[in-house]
């Protein structure tokens, strides 16, 4: 009952959830044909040797000779302590890898989407307080413009633009420069830009929608009439209702980006995050990473629908977690 | 002192600006609310009643709202007030309730919190301690049943009467002198109703305070009035003290309203017609189009000088100028209901 018991069976599922696209992955990626096997036949028939004995060797090698079952159990009980296997494009183990990947992730993921929850909900109430006025309409076009511009292709604009033309920012990313640097600054502000200008677009139209019904609500109306402020109306009792529906809005946004555009963005930048790794992985055809960063995908993911059913039932009480 | 009103409201106009036009929701109304007394505002749906008690402290939205006239409040103009200074004045001096206890109250934040919101808003200097044991003393005041555990309660948890009742408290918090209760009974079922309007009495008793209260409903109205003012079409009718209105209602449409009481007249479906266009309403008395006694006179310039018949009764009708026989509309309500009605009342 309570706060707790609902948090420990939506971990639960969470794990449930981890373990069932764990194994879609796996199955996928081992129906399909190995490139290291096939480049030992290729090798072997070239210097005249018998290409079957030489994937069958190749295969003993690599442990795919043993019976799928144990190769599946092996992999989920791996997944569970953290040995994610060998990358044999990057030649260091899959955690390492991804960890010096998301190193160059983290660095534009956070300042973001920490820009994304302050500024989609501000520009949004901002809008919804001068509704219909000339200040809406620029803040809304700015979010349509951002919600239906690709991101990559911004990116590319953006690039030519202040990197080819205007020459006041590095168009190869540099990773030897220190994370609090003003150079490395310079080199992230077009990629947060875009990737804020992305999510902002749908974080905004939703703040500015609900908001704009609050700000007519009766209870904006009694609070009007108990003489409180109206910053603190927009502050304590318009933004709070807000943020129930916006919650999952933000959290959909991110993680859509995330997972899918911040790659297109990191391959235009040539940042070296998380994104490009799985797309090199994934032409590689480096089965170990490729399931590794599908795994920690998955994880964002789960983490952040869990979050976002918490922050739920705190921002609005009528939303009852013990029955769920 | 006791001769100038607590609120004092003159030519009081409100209009909305909106794609079809200038919408004058309230023309040029004035009224008082003295000290100590309930003042009713009566009317149908739409004749500006709510609209004219939002104005007071200028809770109308604006734009596209747009108030102008005179409000004052204890002699200071507030209309004059900047927007800081009309917050003092709200909560702290004049209170609301409103009609719809559902919506009222914030879904996101318990009831006790509201409560304690509505205090140190006015009073920064009060601790959350005090705060809170001062609304859990309202409360408790108010008839909610354990106060101290339901404190930490969400609105969703209380029912309709429940919060309408917790509403009450809030008003209550900064003890106010003028209460504005803009149909506080009317989303409630009747039994309800009847708890909450002896609780208001009992409360205006206790604390003092005028009550400004707004309802179509003249079976409350003859509950809890000392004086009425009756609106249509966003002007005043007629406004009397209650034995004066009930008993001897002047204005064809008190009358036709005064039909419209269960076990009055002889009508069943109320007033024939309904309220002319707001964007672009009739010349001469508001009534006219609907009033079966209604003349050429009616129909031009504008709405009838309010005239006065009796001590403060006041109607504003062509047919009580003079060169009109004022017993054409007397007499047809005689007629046809107002010996019944006068006795019905009475017995009330």
């Amino acid at each position: 009952m309570g706060l707790e018991w609902y948090i420990t069976r939506r971990v639960a599922w969470a794990v449930i959830v981890t373990f069932i696209i764990v194994t879609l992955t796996w199955a996928l990626l081992t129906a399909a044909p190995n490139p290291q096997v096939s480049q030992a036949a290729t090798q072997a028939a070239l210097q005249g040797g018998d290409p079957a004995e030489a994937r069958e060797r190749a295969r003993e090698l690599r442990g795919l000779d043993a019976p799928l079952h144990e190769r599946y159990i092996d992999y989920v009980t791996g997944v569970y302590t953290l040995e994610w296997g060998w990358s044999e494009s990057r030649n260091q183990p899959v955690t390492e890898a991804l960890l010096e990947s998301l190193y160059y992730t983290a660095q534009y993921s956070v300042p973001w989407t920490i820009l994304t929850i302050l500024l989609g909900p501000l520009v949004g109430i901002y809008s919804a307080a001068n509704q219909y006025s000339w200040k809406d309409h620029v803040a809304t076009g700015f979010a349509f413009f951002g919600y239906a511009i690709p991101n990559f292709f911004f990116g590319i604009i953006l690039l030519l633009v202040f990197g080819v033309y205007l020459d006041v920012v590095p168009i190869v990313y540099n990773t030897d420069v220190a994370v609090f640097s003003l150079e490395n600054a310079i080199q992230l502000v077009l990629p947060v830009f875009v990737l804020v200008t992305g999510s902002i677009g749908g974080t905004m139209r939703v703040s500015r929608n609900e908001s704009a019904e609050y700000i007519n609500a009766d209870f904006v109306k009694t609070a009007t009439a108990k003489g409180v402020s109206p910053l603190r109306i927009y502050a304590r009792h318009i933004l709070r209702p807000t943020m129930v529906p916006l919650s999952t809005t933000i959290v959909a946004q991110l993680l859509y980006l995330f997972v899918g555009s911040s790659l297109l963005v990191e391959v235009v930048f040539g940042i070296p995050g998380l994104g490009q790794t799985t797309f090199q992985a994934v032409i590689a055809q480096d089965t170990s990473l490729v399931l590794g960063s599908t795994l920690f995908f998955t994880f964002i993911a789960t983490v952040g629908n869990l979050l976002q059913d918490v922050v739920y039932t705190v921002l609005d009480p009528r939303i009852s977690f013990d029955e769920r | 002192m006791n001769d100038t009103p607590l609120l004092s409201v003159d030519s009081l106009t409100t209009t909305f600006e909106t794609d079809g036009g200038t919408l004058t929701a309230v023309d040029g109304i004035d009224f008082d609310v003295r000290e100590g007394e309930t003042l009713c505002i009566v009317g149908e749906s739409g004749s500006g009643k709510t609209v004219a008690t939002e104005s007071v402290t200028r809770l109308v939205k604006s734009p596209p709202g747009q108030v102008e006239g005179t409000v004052r409040f204890r002699g200071r103009d507030i209309t004059e007030m900047s927007e800081s200074e009309l917050r003092e004045i709200r909560g702290n001096n004049i209170a609301h309730i409103f009609q719809n206890p559902q919506d009222a109250l914030n879904h996101c934040y318990t009831i006790g919190w509201q409560i304690a919101e509505a205090i140190q808003i006015h009073e920064p200097d009060v601790s959350d301690e005090a705060a809170r044991d001062r609304a859990v003393d309202l409360l408790d005041r108010v008839g909610i049943a354990n106060a101290t555990a339901r404190f930490d309660d969400y609105p969703h948890e209380f029912s309709g009467g429940q919060r309408q009742r917790v509403m009450i408290a809030m008003a209550l918090a900064t003890n106010p002198d003028l209460l504005i209760a803009d149909e506080p009974t009317t989303a409630l079922d009747v039994t309800v109703q009847a708890q909450i309007l002896r609780l208001l009495d009992e409360l205006q008793d206790e604390y003092g305070m005028s009550i400004l209260f707004v309802t179509h409903d003249l079976g409350v109205v003859a509950n809890v009035a000392d004086r009425i003012v009756v609106m249509y079409a966003g002007k005043v009718m007629e406004r009397g003290g209650v034995y004066d209105l009930f008993e001897r209602p002047a204005h064809p449409y008190t009358q036709a309203l005064m039909e419209c009481l269960p076990g009055k007249g002889q009508g069943d479906g109320g007033i024939p017609g309904s309220l002319p266009d707001p964007l672009n309403p009739p010349d001469g008395c508001r009534f006219a189009p609907r009033c079966d006694h209604a003349v050429d006179a009616c129909r031009t310039g504008d709405q009838p000088e309010e005239i006065e018949i009796g001590d403060g009764h006041r109607v504003s009708c062509v047919y009580y100028q003079s060169g009109y026989d004022e017993s054409t509309v007397a007499d047809e309500s005689l007629g046809t209901g107002t010996s019944t009605a006068t006795g019905g009342v009475g017995d009330d």
